[in-house]
């Protein structure tokens, strides 16, 4: 069996199991062992089993796709993958050989192209060329992420089996109380967590498999739903079912935008589908209808992005019309006629603004669902959730959705794209991490500072640092998962949120302390500077090394960089403040700090084998096997070199090659760069909460109306509220007075007229007709008793409608006659 | 009936039974042999007769389904009009006895019975006057089967017409405290529509001429039973007037129309026939602003009839336009699409933006079909086989796919949603949204069977919902981007009407309004109506093939024959108004340096 049957079927069936999972606890859940205790260990079993099969896909691919090996130097993950580059073709790595079924390059055999494997497994919908069907799209991306999302669900799964015992048994909810002043006691939901939990790897797995946008859209709204039903696990309280809501429905308003991103692809090319498929046509034949990524990036133009020519031909829609109507007769002149002008119609500009659209839309899909600026005010509220949902969903895996997918659409996005993303990116870093310098509740600081690590990835991805965007979703999956555990360690300790009630509590849970120490390590970028260092410090100095040398390209564009320093010393001190609050000094609260004790061993282990991740995980082992070297393979075709120009905007922009910003004094300034404002803001961390020399009420209070703006969040609940909820409920009732106040008025008006005027015609029947019957009665009284006994009121008026009536028909009917006939 | 008549029209029996059936029980049980009092006896003889009608009906659909094959039943894939039954009637004005199904009608028929079938089982609760409703939710049966099945015009008119007083009766007598008020409303509003459908069907009938169409089309439009029928109806000296749904599509399509060529003020005749059918059609659909009597009877109407008209009822609206409207006046379709499908997006928005408001759990529930069935409008009507494209039909024809996968899904999410809105109604005696709370803990198997119906509602993928709302969705792009852009807004409001009536009735701590200890877990009965929606509603939201299978091949033939007929009469239609300034715009963007050049 050879990598083209085998990847889909070992991740194909890594993808399905979680839904076995799901179906059986769904049905059976509640008599799964005592209270469903064993839905825990099926859930666990499957996602086992899924990273099992995930990582027998990751064997098989090295197997076949070695990674380069590394050439040299300190840095010897990012210069080989700059190596890889700088060569020309350097990039085959033997991929091609063993393989015909290479999906990416039919026919061509072009060395650029990244070694993928894509096929159809099921169709929802086929009608003429248009098909949207479930099929994959296998990368190194992808084998890489299936890794990572089973890994870490698995350890989350452990975690969680000792994290959610409470659900085991009857819960006294004491966040809710009901109207006779009791707390609320219900029955343990042990089962609904795992089910649910196992929906959402299902789903996210969809995603990261999905080898058209159709299918990404379908999953991205399921792993949304499944992010409703975990934050609102705890439903009763109405917090956590607001915050579901409100996760959705400001996810719907990205999904918006993506829509209209699938529409301007779909209306202009008629396919979602990111690789080039074969189908078999009409006449017998094997057609090759191209995917997004190549026409986007034809291979006859070297893979450089250019207005594909359906999106050329939607734009120049009034010239198409004309030589259509002109050809009506033959449409095959016609479709050869516009194929000829295309050129012309493309060198004119025509469809940048579709393809701008097509960008953002879909860019606007990931600002709602990795929580980026305008978007993100959802994600702080989503942490009303278990805490092991914090740690997988709304932090390592759905939430960096949003950063994935942009790197998988990373070959459709024009220059003008790429840099609203990394604005948008460097807004969302900055805004979140200043309101994590003043959050109290532990979960709160980590969901903003993923917010803003996401702000990061963005960026990077924006600035043309596609493998350090991605470089730094792995990592960053692996210690934020890792942060979040340990706080949900230390919050299943203390029985609060409220770093505040803190403090200590190292000497009673130090293995949850060394381990979160780790964590705050890795993601403040900790390392010996060109020496060694924890995940992060590869992933970040990639990152500021791309900014600087995008900075330095594009002088306007300065600002950036500066976002990514900025944004590094912030993140220290937010990280570091935590620590110190919840680890450090003296316990603030003796309550909370007697019933503390150290999480059991299913939740330390988890903790360990993260901390271990957190550490290793940006490291590349003596062969060249590492992260950043194995994302070099999927780099999309075209991507390697530099991207010069302007679409839209009317100014051109220089989008330095990755591999530039790994030398010489741009890697060097980096690097210390990063050190130096990561080291300043731990000292400052330590300034104020380890060694008290400054007093942090003292500075809370000179800076008070700064202050009051950060702890208020910016007050952007408060704006949305105000601009967006409270308009949209007007415009609701609006619609719905209209509709009694306007449209029925108006409808039992005319019933009210017509009784009138039935009323008025009976008036004048016994009033003037009677009358005159009457009148005539009186004079011809023998005629006009026998008129009077025949004949009432009501039946006149019956027989004068059934008069009218057919008259009025037959006139209409002799009108449309005579103008049939006529006409 | 002779035997040979029997051997060429085998579907006569069984099509004639799938209809008439119900009005034939109907009859027996108004005669005095069964007694008032025997109320247990007269659900289950109404019950088995809805089931023998799904059964039959299904038996045509699914060849095979009973071992082999007959020659009464469904050809799946194939495009044409299929198990005709031909009979004259009327011969004095050409009126026949006509019916068929294809591509089209065929699951409408199925999704009909299915449903009767359920909502008969859910009529239990009612407890007055159980034989007279009975009778009339019978008769309701034939009138929707009739409308679904007839290809003659003056037909279609009766049955639409037989199924407009059995509802009115319905909701007026058994509805809730202001029945009557609804009742007459909708009397009045569908009456309106009748008369105008009415005034319509004379134009065209008095306007048609069989002698226009060739040996052929007439055989192939059933219009004549042989080659030599056909040369007797071209040899006629007087015109020959026809009210044949397939043969007025013939004559419609014609480049030589006599529908275009007559004129009524300097506006075609084709354009005032589809205008008045159309007004007819949209008052059942129902679009704004001709909606406001759904609410209402929604409202009053007990929990059977709304499904029925929510699953049903509406979808008469939607497969009016696509069977008659569109192929007998493509020129009327091409010069109001933008109307349709405007009244769509409008519909789909308005309908949203007023579920958003409602305090009324089932008035809720009633926005969300007007908004839903502003999908299948827009759908219908995205007229994008013009110039622009070079006629390319496949856009158009996925939303034609899209809205009548639309409506068959609403269908089931609609009806399974106001069964579930019943449920609760059945046992605490309100709908006030505010005042519900904690279901899911008080009945679990409920709230998760509704949770499941309204995410179809909502849709959400996997679900029946889905599929018809993105393929409508993508498929508007190509016709006007700002329609398309204003329906994508839609799917923000449906999360929110939904997950916001989710969150106050089923989520929460504890139950808020009056009788709560009457919130017992559902009957088996219920559990009965409720599972196979569900089930449905998953199947088709994973399988969608199941349905288009019998959809696609039909509508996209249509599609195609309109796309031809587009570019054989109008060469020169360039798009949409709205598509151009879009295409302006992009062609004067500044042409700027890009990479490559």
């Amino acid at each position: 069996m050879d990598l083209a049957a085998q990847l889909p079927l070992l991740l194909g069936l890594a993808w399905l199991t979680p839904l076995a999972s799901f179906v059986a606890i769904l049905f059976f859940g509640p008599r799964m062992g005592p209270h469903g205790r064993n839905a825990a260990w099926v859930a666990t079993a499957a996602i086992v089993t899924s990273l099992v099969l995930s990582l027998a896909a990751f064997v098989v691919w090295l197997g076949v796709h070695p990674v380069q090996a590394v050439a040299h130097g300190e840095h010897g993950v990012v210069h080989a993958a700059a190596d890889a580059h700088a060569g020309d073709g350097g990039h085959a790595s033997g991929s091609h050989d063993a393989d015909g079924h290479l999906a990416a390059d039919h026919g061509h055999g072009d060395p650029h192209q990244p070694a993928a494997y894509s096929g159809n497994w099921y169709t929802l919908y086929r009608g003429g060329r248009l098909e949207l069907s479930i099929g994959y799209y296998i990368d190194a991306l992808t084998v890489l992420m299936f890794v990572v999302v089973t890994f870490i669900a698995t350890c989350i799964h452990v975690y969680a089996s000792g994290y959610m015992h409470d659900e085991l048994h009857e819960v006294t909810d004491h966040e809710v109380r009901l109207a006779d002043g009791h707390h609320l006691h219900r029955p343990g939901r042990f089962p609904r967590f795992f089910q649910a939990l196992s929906l959402f790897c299902f789903s996210m797995m969809g995603i990261v498999i999905a080898g058209n946008l159709a299918m990404v859209f379908i999953f991205w709204e399921l792993v949304g739903i499944c992010s409703w039903f975990l934050i609102g696990f705890y439903y009763e309280r109405k917090s956590a079912s607001t915050a579901a809501n409100k996760a959705f429905i400001v996810n719907r308003v990205g999904d918006f935008g993506m829509l209209i991103g699938l529409m301007a692809l779909w209306g202009a090319l008629g396919t979602l589908s990111f690789a080039d498929s074969t189908t078999v046509g009409p006449d017998g034949n094997e057609q090759v209808r191209p995917g997004l990524f190549s026409q986007f990036r034809p291979s006859e133009a070297g893979h450089v992005l250019q207005v594909p020519d359906g999106m050329v031909a939607a734009a120049a829609a009034a010239e198409v019309a004309t030589i259509s109507a002109d050809h009506a007769s033959s449409p095959a002149d016609a479709a050869s006629q516009i194929a000829a002008r295309i050129p012309d119609w493309r060198g004119m500009g025509m469809g940048r603004w579709l393809l701008f659209i097509a960008g953002v839309g879909i860019f606007c899909g990931c600002v709602g669902k990795s929580a980026q600026f305008p978007l993100f005010v959802w994600l702080p509220d989503a942490m009303e959730g278990p805490t092991p949902v914090s740690a997988l969903v709304h932090s390592a895996t759905m939430v960096a959705a949003g950063v994935y997918l942009v790197g998988r659409f990373y070959p459709v996005l024009s220059p003008d794209v790429l840099l609203v993303i990394a604005y948008v990116g460097a807004i969302t870093l900055f805004i979140a991490a200043t309101i994590a310098l003043v959050a109290n509740d532990i979960k709160r600081v980590l969901a903003y500072s993923t917010v803003s690590q996401l702000g990061y990835m963005m960026l990077a991805l924006g600035v043309g640092g596609w493998v350090a965007g991605l470089f730094h979703l792995v990592t960053h999956a692996f210690f934020k998962s890792l942060l979040f555990l340990c706080s949900g360690s230390v919050i299943h300790a203390c029985h609060t949120n409220d770093m505040r009630k803190m403090g200590g509590l190292a000497k009673v849970m130090p293995w949850t302390a060394f381990t979160m120490l780790v964590g705050c390590l890795a993601i403040i970028g900790a390392g010996v500077p060109f020496v060694i260092g924890l995940s992060g410090y590869y992933s970040k100095d990639s990152i500021l090394a791309q900014a600087l040398s995008f900075a330095n390209a594009n002088p306007g564009h300065r600002v950036l960089s500066w976002a990514v320093a900025g944004g590094a010393f912030l993140t220290a001190f937010y990280m570091f403040r935590l620590w110190f609050m919840t680890f450090a000094g003296q316990p603030r609260d003796h309550h909370v700090h007697e019933h503390a004790h150290e999480s059991p061993n299913v939740m330390v282990t988890p903790l360990v084998v993260l901390a271990v991740l957190a550490v290793v995980a940006g490291w590349t082992l003596p062969g060249g096997l590492g992260i950043a070297n194995l994302l070099e393979q999927a780099r999309p075709a075209g991507t390697a070199a530099g991207l010069e120009g302007g679409f839209v905007f009317g100014q051109s922009l220089l989008f330095p090659a990755e591999h530039e910003s790994h030398e010489g004094a741009v890697h060097i300034t980096a690097t210390l760069t990063a050190f130096g404002t990561a080291m300043a803001g731990v000292l400052l961390a330590a300034l104020l909460y380890l060694w008290k020399l400054i007093s942090p009420d003292l500075i809370a209070s000179i800076f008070r109306p700064i202050y009051a703006f950060l702890a208020g969040r910016w007050y952007f609940d408060e704006l949305y509220d105000l601009v967006f909820v409270k308009p949209t409920l007007g415009v609701a009732n609006l619609a719905s007075g209209v509709d009694r106040g306007l449209i029925d008025r108006l409808i039992d008006g005319i019933a009210w007229a017509a009784r009138g005027l039935a009323g008025i015609d009976a008036w004048i029947d016994r009033t003037l007709v009677d009358g005159l019957v009457n009148a005539t009665a009186n004079a011809t009284w023998n005629a006009g008793l026998k008129l009077r006994g025949l004949q009432t009121g009501r039946l006149r008026q019956y027989v004068m409608f059934i008069v009218l009536g057919t008259v009025a028909l037959f006139v209409l009917a002799a009108a449309a006659f005579r103008s049939a006939g006529t006409g | 009936m002779t035997p040979a008549d029997a051997l060429s029209q085998p579907a006569l029996w069984p099509l004639t039974a799938i209809v008439f059936l119900p009005a034939l029980v109907a009859a027996v049980l108004s005669l005095p042999i069964i007694p008032k009092a025997r109320e247990e006896a007269i659900r289950w003889i109404a019950l088995a007769t809805t089931a023998v009608v799904f059964v039959l009906s299904l038996w045509m659909a699914w060849p095979g389904l009973f071992g082999a094959r007959g020659p009464a039943q469904f050809t799946v894939g194939e495009p044409g009009m299929q198990l005709v039954v031909s009979r004259p009637w009327i011969p004095s004005f050409n009126i026949e006895y006509l019916l068929g199904v294809d591509g089209i009608s065929m699951p409408l028929v199925v999704l009909t019975t299915f449903l009767s079938m359920l909502a008969c089982a859910a009529s239990w609760p009612i407890t007055k006057h159980i034989k007279a409703y009975h009778v009339l939710f019978l008769l309701l049966e034939t009138g929707m089967l009739g409308v679904f099945v007839s290809l003659d015009f003056f037909l279609f008119y009766v049955f639409w017409e037989v199924m407009l007083l059995p509802m009115y009766f319905l909701i007026g007598i058994w509805g809730g405290p202001r029945r009557e008020y609804a009742a007459i409303k909708f009397f009045l509003y569908t009456l309106l529509g009748s008369v105008l459908m009415l005034i319509a069907i004379l134009m065209l009938y008095f306007t048609s001429d069989l002698r226009m169409l060739s040996p052929e089309q007439l055989v192939a439009s059933h219009a004549a039973v042989d080659a030599a029928a056909a040369r007797q109806i071209t040899e006629a000296t007087e015109p020959v007037h026809t009210f044949n749904l397939l043969a007025l599509a013939e004559l419609g399509q014609l480049k030589n129309s006599p529908f275009a060529a007559a004129s009524i003020r300097g506006v075609s005749l084709e354009v005032w026939a589809f205008l008045l059918l159309l007004i007819g059609f949209v008052i059942k659909v129902p679009v704004v602003p001709v909606h406001t009597w759904l609410p209402d009877a929604h409202v009053e109407a007990p929990t059977p009839i709304s499904m029925i008209l929510a699953g049903v009822l509406l979808k008469l609206g939607g497969y009016g336009i696509l069977r008659i409207c569109y192929p007998i006046c493509p020129g009327g379709g091409l010069a109001l699409a933008w109307l349709v499908c405007g009244l769509g997006v409008v519909s789909m928005v308005y309908g949203a933006f007023a579920a958003l408001a409602q305090k009324d759990f089932k008035r809720m529930v009633a926005y969300s079909s007007v908004s839903h069935m502003g999908y299948v409008m827009l759908g219908l009507g995205v007229w994008s086989a013009v110039g622009a494209n070079g006629f390319d039909p496949d856009y158009w024809a996925q939303g034609v796919n899209g809205a009548m996968f639309q409506m068959l899904a609403h269908g089931f999410s609609s009806a399974g949603m106001f069964f579930m809105v019943g449920v609760l109604y059945d046992r605490v005696h309100h709908r006030n949204l505010e005042e519900f709370g904690g279901i899911f803990n008080r009945m679990p198997v409920y709230a998760s069977l509704a949770v499941a119906v309204f995410f179809a509602g909502l849709g959400l993928p996997g679900l029946c919902g889905f599929i018809g709302e993105v393929l409508v969705t993508l498929s508007a792009w190509n016709y006007s981007r700002w329609l398309a852009v204003i329906s994508a807004f839609t799917v923000i409001l449906t999360a929110a009407y939904i997950l916001w009536a989710i969150q106050r009735v089923y989520l929460g701590a504890e139950y808020k309004g009056p009788d709560g200890d009457h919130l017992t877990p559902m009957t088996g009965r219920e559990l009965a109506i409720a599972t196979p929606l569900v089930f449905l509603a998953i199947l088709f939201g994973v399988a969608p093939q199941l349905l288009f299978n019998y959809v696609t091949p039909t509508v996209n033939r249509q599609v195609e024959t309109l796309a031809a007929w587009t570019r054989e009469v109008h060469p020169d239609f360039p798009g949409q108004p709205a598509l151009a300034p879009a295409a302006s715009a992009a062609s004067t963007a500044p042409a700027r340096a890009l990479a490559e050049d």
